[in-house]
């Protein structure tokens, strides 16, 4: 049986999700298989069931998209592009499982973002900023927080608290225009 | 993820009847920080001279802060085989470092018996890399201290950040907060049961990665399992500890349950089970380390069962840390020319005296 990824080699992995009633099947070559990895070679079959697990979690949101099919295209097309900082290529990065300094991270955002997306589950840092930021990303960081903590007091029918942190975003938003 | 992790975080807190027999269970903590500086190359592809100027300039900022007066800097390059091997041990460089070592140096501070420690790590896989490591389930207290020793180069240094990919570092594996929280738990009856399938697609499902803390052959030895965060960008850092904190307490529980379990439904079996360990430690002479872990383990199990008399208390993560190959070698200053026999039998009686009643 041949890989639905990339129609040429010989599957030689079997996976079987059945969620209620749906049936769903995917076969992938080893090849294919270590793309959705970011992991060297030999880190790969340490980490199975992690990747069989994120793998999983790709499948079923995006399989039918066309999306990771895209991601692999542009991994095995890009594998001569240079980070203009630090001079490393895709292909090291993938081979180390490694970038090679901070600006790696937007000049293959490309390829990187839904990589790091599939690890991840997230792209969007919700965690601590150092201190020496600028202001500009502290308030958009503030934010991001406030809306969050709105979600979460809308689901859980806190209306009173929600209009008052809706009140504070509102602020914080005409002082970012402001500036 | 949300929606699963609450399958694991319903609040256990206060159902958790475990407060004495937690760190009996999570037998060590371990928070780590990864920042690497703007303006400089990851160290996956400096050049040594590159890391020797980064490694001196890091080197200069801790030596300068008072706080951090009490740290020993230690640079990889001039160590020998054993005394990196249990650098190794206590996590404080990685399998990978010994092979490379220019430019690698840690600043440690060790509490007592070695059991908690402090460390800052530098031009390891990231530039920078703070670490503090405490004995049993202790989660926020390293965690704050992480934060603490941060704080410092913070306010000195410039760390490559960007707004939706947090804090970046070498591997994408630790974007964002750059946080890991990893606990060592002794689950003899789990590893054993039925449900350690169950119980290992569950923690993967709340995000967590579980890996053998000692491997054999493919074979998990001592019964002893890391479990850490898998998932470091999307999540604040409170997030994280507070769902690990939960994690961990879930862990407890299900051993806790699978024990009792086990104890009800065939309680000759881990008796004898647990007398035959005792029978082979107390008359052995001769103890590969890694026959050592497995009876150990289940000569804890006895104590924390009560089912075993005859048996000093002692305490199984800082006892095997004691009895490996360069613990026996550097404690004991004996000559590294020894040989696996000779080491295997000094260990056979370092353990009996530890453990056995009467012969301390």
């Amino acid at each position: 049986m041949n890989c639905d990824f990339c129609y040429n080699n010989e599957a030689t992995i079997h996976l079987i999700k059945i969620q209620g009633a749906s049936v769903e099947r995917i076969n992938i070559c080893k090849e294919c298989a270590k793309d959705f990895s970011f992991f060297s070679e030999e880190d790969f079959y340490n980490d199975l069931a992690r990747i069989l697990y994120k793998f999983f979690n790709i499948s079923t949101n995006d399989y039918h998209t066309g999306r990771d099919k895209k991601i692999l295209r542009s991994i095995s097309y890009g594998r001569n592009r240079k980070c203009p900082f630090c001079g490393i290529d895709l292909k090291t990065i993938k081979k180390i499982g490694r970038v090679g300094c901070s600006s790696c991270y937007s000049e293959f955002k490309d390829v990187l973002f839904p990589i790091i997306k599939s690890i991840q589950g997230s792209l969007e840092n919700k965690g601590k900023i150092p201190v020496n930021t600028s202001r500009k990303i502290k308030l958009e960081k503030n934010i991001r927080d406030l809306r969050h903590r709105l979600k979460n007091e809308v689901i859980i029918e806190n209306f009173e608290e929600a209009a008052r942190t809706r009140d504070k975003i509102k602020k914080l938003e005409k002082n970012r225009y402001d500036r | 993820m949300t929606g699963k992790n609450f399958y694991l975080l319903e609040n256990k807190t206060s159902k958790n009847k475990s407060g004495s027999n937690k760190n009996k269970i999570i037998l060590n903590t371990r928070v780590r920080l990864a920042r690497n500086l703007t303006d400089y190359k990851f160290t996956s592809i400096c050049s040594n001279q590159e890391k020797n100027i980064l490694l001196k300039k890091i080197k200069r900022y801790v030596e300068e802060i008072k706080e951090l007066r009490d740290f020993r800097f230690y640079s990889v390059k001039s160590m020998g085989k054993i005394q990196k091997d249990l650098l190794f041990k206590d996590y404080l460089i990685t399998p990978g470092m010994a092979n490379k070592m220019q430019g690698k140096g840690l600043f440690v501070k060790y509490g007592q018996d070695r059991v908690e420690s402090s460390a800052i790590m530098i031009n390891q896989e990231d530039h920078l890399r703070i670490q503090s490591v405490r004995p049993g389930l202790n989660i926020s207290e390293a965690y704050e201290e992480v934060i603490e020793i941060e704080k410092y180069f913070e306010k000195k240094l410039s760390f490559a950040f960007d707004r939706n990919l947090g804090y970046l570092t070498a591997s994408p594996i630790n974007l964002g907060t750059a946080l890991r929280v990893s606990v060592i738990a002794h689950l003899p009856v789990l590893a054993v049961s039925t449900r350690i399938a169950d119980f290992v697609k569950k923690l993967n499902q709340v995000g967590c990665l579980i890996n053998g803390y000692f491997m054999g052959n493919s074979e998990v030895i001592g019964n002893l399992f890391k479990i850490s965060n898998l998932v470091t960008l999307g999540k604040g850092e409170e997030d994280i500890v507070e769902e690990m904190k939960a994690i961990c307490l879930n862990i407890i529980d299900d051993e806790e349950d699978a024990r009792k379990k086990l104890k009800e439904s065939d309680l000759l079996g881990i008796k004898d089970n647990i007398y035959r360990s005792f029978g082979l430690l107390k008359y052995a002479k001769i103890l590969s380390y890694e026959e050592s872990l497995e009876l150990l383990s289940i000569i804890r199990l006895g104590l924390d069962l009560d089912i075993i008399s005859g048996v000093n208390d002692f305490d199984y993560f800082e006892l095997i840390n004691k009895i490996s190959d360069s613990h026996i070698i550097l404690d004991l200053e004996i000559s590294s020319s020894v040989t696996d026999d000779e080491l295997d039998s000094i260990r056979a009686d370092l353990i009996r005296k530890k453990i056995l009643k009467g012969s301390e």
